[in-house]
């Protein structure tokens, strides 16, 4: 009884530390160029969330354009 | 040159205009991630892009398609944040891109100068290696890191030759991989 149990411990610690180096081995990671690890990092970058929020209300808030008149710029009446 | 696609982020884009909107889903996560490598500051980083769209909405009608909308939208930014940092006297002071002396460092051609073993720091390390480098070279990396644009983009932007961007790019590169395992 006293054998099964080392033996299971045995193997739960040789599964763990098989599972330990294979997630050592996704860590490490090799980038050809410096352009290769910046692309990395900006697909990992979000932009943030609010950040559309906020730029919808900035432009909400922007006044429409006043429409052309031909005949008040004829007339110099529009810079 | 291989292109990198990136989903678009349709839900978060701003309503307007139709081609404003898809200009940001596009656009916003390349102008986002230069702000932030320029400015290395998230919060700054967030008000720059967002003032670099509200100025590209208020020109949009002046855009007379000479370049692309990247490149457009590029500009903006770098004009932008070199406003900003010059402003908040943040600049890094270097006299010059040649101080930095790359042939005298150790060199860069270490066994995998840019392994990584911990992706998770990954940001900050980088942010503190672009910190350390010229001005001039860490813009470069950051523009030519995008793969829409060409090396003559890249020249337009910085004021310089597609084959002046080249012969940077390369120092760029060396001074990176000297610096980068600094940071570990």
């Amino acid at each position: 009884m006293k054998r099964q149990t080392r033996i299971e411990s045995q193997h739960k610690e040789e599964h763990h530390a098989a599972a330990h180096e294979e997630l050592s081995k996704e860590a490490v990671r090799d980038f050809a160029t410096p352009e290769e690890m910046l692309r990395h990092d900006a697909l990992h970058t979000p932009v943030p969330p609010k950040l559309a929020e906020r730029l919808r209300d900035s432009i909400g808030s922007v006044p429409a354009a006043p429409r052309q008149s031909w005949w008040r710029k004829l007339l110099g009446l529009d810079p | 040159m291989q292109r990198e696609h990136v989903p678009p982020e349709t839900e978060s884009a701003p309503p307007g205009p139709p081609d404003f909107a898809d200009l940001y889903t596009e656009h916003s996560r390349p102008i986002f991630y230069l702000c932030l490598r320029l400015l290395a500051d998230p919060d700054k980083a967030e008000d720059a892009t967002h003032d670099v769209f509200l100025r590209a909405y208020r020109g949009l009608r002046t855009f007379r398609g000479e370049s692309s909308w990247r490149t457009w939208l590029y500009r903006i930014a770098i004009n932008h944040c070199r406003n900003l940092q010059q402003s908040w006297q943040e600049r890094h002071i270097f006299a010059g891109q040649d101080d930095f002396t790359i042939e005298n460092a150790p060199s860069a051609h270490t066994e995998s100068p840019l392994r990584v073993l911990e992706t998770k720091e990954l940001g900050k390390r980088i942010q503190t290696t672009l910190n350390r480098l010229p001005p001039e070279y860490r813009l470069i990396l950051l523009l030519v890191a995008d793969e829409e644009l060409s090396y003559e983009e890249v020249g337009e932007l910085t004021g310089q030759s597609g084959d002046a961007v080249r012969g940077k790019l390369h120092r760029a590169r060396k001074a990176f991989a000297i610096e980068f395992p600094k940071t570990a």
